[in-house]
């Protein structure tokens, strides 16, 4: 009895602070909505529809069709698994290889790590278009350096056209995609491997780990939601892949992507001539596959 | 107990001239030496920064040693990892591994030394017998309190059955009640796995209850080594003869007097004699009148009834209640002097304390009175046992 005067006016309480809460959230929250909730629903209702440059408005309600035209299309077909060959590929890669430099450069000295730290993320901080430009140069089938460097050292005879090529196009893009992607997760690792209780470490050696099991058994798993973090957007980049592609081949010689697809299928003038529904089906798909692979990374770390 | 730990186990440790400079050029610890037996319970004590820390994390090989020698059973140990010194640490803050329930944390160290499945078992749950925490094994540590994880470090500890079994600070982290239990809890395990423990504290209670013998260290430099007795009843100089005891011993700069074979001090304006003993030891270090430290222990401290030349007088300041006994301040010439005196040994008027201002007149036993040169701050007397 006599608590209830106390947990009625705390409740009271509660009521006005979540109201001001919310207040306080309101300027972003109506961006968010504005900006990011409506556009998405507008996309998935568009994705039902026959919407293009020539309708009026959302077009005609045609159900499911865009979603089952999409598996008859082989160009979508085509992109889908380039995308996936650039996730299945970037991920691990990005994932390992900063791990591999963070474990090496995380222990030296302030000057020299900031070094390295400067090296390795100044391909995030300058721009994509210029880092682009600058790869499209060393790419190149006449005057490139790649060439230039392999012929003198006789390893080829003719030149490689690089980014012409689709046995070698998409792995072209996939390495510059690998350059600008590891800035980040090296320097999340690195300050995740600082941020490694010390103790713990000590704790495993005097248990008697080697160097080895006391990087997989105590640093590994103090850095796991470093790792889920890097998994996630370096997924997400590698499925959003565009920039290169519009500079690089315009989606040529093997190297379209869904990203890429959706562009062109919504804003270049083809035959389908802006069809706005049919992107939008291709967006939808993109956004679950990178929603479930996320979840799955999510739900593997959390078994760990 | 021993069986069931498998192996017999005998390691003495010794530390010849080991000293520790850290990259910033502070010199930690200076010239330590100290000879441990096989199955010692050894503890370094001292205050903050002294360099307790640094000594036992170079006998873990968590730190270089900068100079000298540490020896396991006669081997060279400087260079050897620590995965393969085999031995045992439990740290201040516990360091279990978060991520790992309280058997994993405790199965770790085994499972790297590739014991089999059911003997790790065997042993986890053995130790988790010990340590009532049975009922946790499943548990992370996150979800346990300060008390639970420290026995689960322990635990950790006790299966490997280390040559040598490291702590530092193991208590500090624990509220008064709980470490006065898990300081008997420390004596008990003693005796059921037997093995060579180095410990390190900055409290001198535990110092006191645990060591077999204790390490006083201040500053890098180690002050005195002794049982607990021996540092008590003879501490080597004026900072280990400060530091042990609660409360603190008194100190007084006096006057020695040697008169033929007699000798006597002259305090404040009070004139004592020393005991025949005392005489007999200062006679054989051939020490004359001079200018001394004197000090004496609270308890040491008598009332007497009325005044007298061999007596000190002065007005009470505070007088604390501590239930069977009674810490009294007493101020004597500029001096705050502190009594320990016994209930029993007040009178009724007095037995809830006395009250501020009284005067009161006191001496000093003339047997437990210690005398420390006032330039060296070493004891006068020559040590029984150094
Ligand atoms: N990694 C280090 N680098 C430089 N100096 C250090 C380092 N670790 C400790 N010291 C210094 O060495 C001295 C001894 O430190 P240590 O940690 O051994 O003290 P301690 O006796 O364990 O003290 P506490 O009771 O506070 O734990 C201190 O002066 C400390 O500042
Ligand atoms: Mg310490």
């Amino acid at each position: 009895m006599a608590k209830q005067p106390k947990s009625a006016m705390s409740r009271a309480l509660v009521r006005r602070e979540t109201i001001s809460g919310y207040l306080f959230l309101l300027p972003s929250l109506i961006f968010f909505v504005g900006f990011v909730i409506i556009p998405m629903v507008i996309c998935i209702v568009n994705s039902l529809t026959d919407a293009n440059m020539n309708t009026q408005g959302l077009g005609n309600f045609v159900g499911l069709k865009n979603f089952i035209d999409l598996w008859k299309d082989d160009t979508f077909l085509e992109a889908l698994k380039n995308t996936f060959v650039i996730v299945i590929v970037s991920v691990p890669t990005v994932c390992a290889f900063s791990l591999w430099v963070s474990s090496a450069i995380y222990k030296l000295n302030g000057k020299l790590l900031s070094a390295f730290r400067c090296i390795f993320y100044l391909p995030v901080v300058t721009g994509s278009v210029a880092v682009t430009v600058v790869w499209k140069w060393m790419y190149d089938n006449y005057t490139g350096v790649f060439n230039y460097v392999l012929k003198s050292t006789g390893l080829i005879e003719k030149n490689i056209n690089w980014l012409g090529d689709s046995k070698y196009a998409l792995w072209c893009i996939i390495l510059i995609l690998f350059t600008t992607s590891v800035g980040q997760p090296i320097v999340l690792y690195v300050s995740a491997l600082g941020n490694v209780d010390q103790s713990l470490v000590e704790a495993a050696q005097v248990d008697g780990a080697t160097n080895f099991q006391v990087f997989w058994k105590v640093k590994w798993p103090q850095m796991m939601p470093t790792t889920l973090y890097i998994l996630v957007i370096t997924t997400i980049n590698s499925f959003q892949c565009f920039a290169l592609i519009q500079l690089l081949t315009s989606g040529g010689s093997g190297t379209n992507t869904v990203m890429y697809y959706i562009y062109y299928t919504a804003f270049k003038l083809t035959e389908k001539a802006g069809h706005f529904g049919y992107a939008n089906a291709m967006g939808v798909i993109l956004a679950i596959f990178i929603g479930l692979l996320s979840a799955l990374q999510f739900k593997l770390a959390k078994e760990k | 107990m021993h069986g069931s730990y498998g192996r017999v186990i005998m390691a003495t440790v010794s530390l010849k001239g080991i000293k520790k400079i850290y990259d910033n050029k502070v010199t930690a610890v200076h010239d330590f030496n100290l000879e441990i037996a096989d199955k010692e319970f050894i503890v370094l004590v001292g205050p903050s920064g002294c360099g307790k820390s640094t000594t036992l994390r170079m006998v873990a090989g968590l730190e270089d040693i900068s100079e000298g020698d540490l020896l396991i059973d006669g081997k060279r140990m400087n260079d050897v990892e620590p995965k393969d010194r085999d031995i045992a640490m439990v740290f201040q803050n516990y360091a279990l591994y978060p991520h790992m329930t309280v058997y994993e944390n405790m199965a770790f160290a085994l499972k790297l030394r590739k014991v089999p499945k059911e003997e790790i078992d065997k042993k986890v749950r053995e130790a988790a017998e010990i340590l009532d925490i049975t009922q946790y094994l499943e548990r992370k540590p996150k979800a346990l309190s300060g008390g639970q994880r420290q026995r689960v470090a322990i635990g950790r500890a006790i299966v490997r059955s280390p040559r040598v079994f490291l702590m530092d600070e193991p208590l500090s982290n624990l509220d008064a009640k709980l470490r006065n239990q898990m300081r008997a809890e420390i004596i008990k395990l003693r005796q059921r796995i037997d093995t060579t423990f180095i410990y390190v504290t900055h409290d001198q209670t535990e110092a006191m209850t645990l060591g077999d013998r204790i390490v006083i260290m201040k500053d890098g430099y180690i002050q005195q080594i002794g049982t607990p007795q021996q540092v008590f009843d003879h501490p080597a100089n004026i900072f280990v003869a400060g530091f042990i005891g609660m409360p603190q011993m008194n100190f007084f700069d006096a006057q020695l007097i040697a008169d033929g074979g007699h000798y006597s001090v002259k305090v404040l304006d009070a004139t004592m004699e020393l005991a025949p003993e005392i005489e007999a030891k200062l006679k054989a270090a051939g020490v004359g009148s001079k200018a001394v430290t004197l000090g004496i222990r609270p308890e040491h401290i008598s009332f007497s009834g009325e005044n007298g030349p061999h007596c000190l007088t002065g007005k009470v300041d505070v007088s604390e209640m501590m239930g069977s006994e009674i810490h009294l301040h007493v101020t004597a010439g500029d001096r705050d002097v502190v009594l320990r005196v016994p209930t029993t040994e007040l009178s009724a008027e007095h037995k809830a304390g006395i009250s501020y201002g009284t005067e009161v007149h006191f001496t000093f036993r003339r047997d437990l009175i210690h005398l420390f040169d006032p330039e060296t701050e070493q004891n006068l007397l020559p040590l029984e046992n150094a």
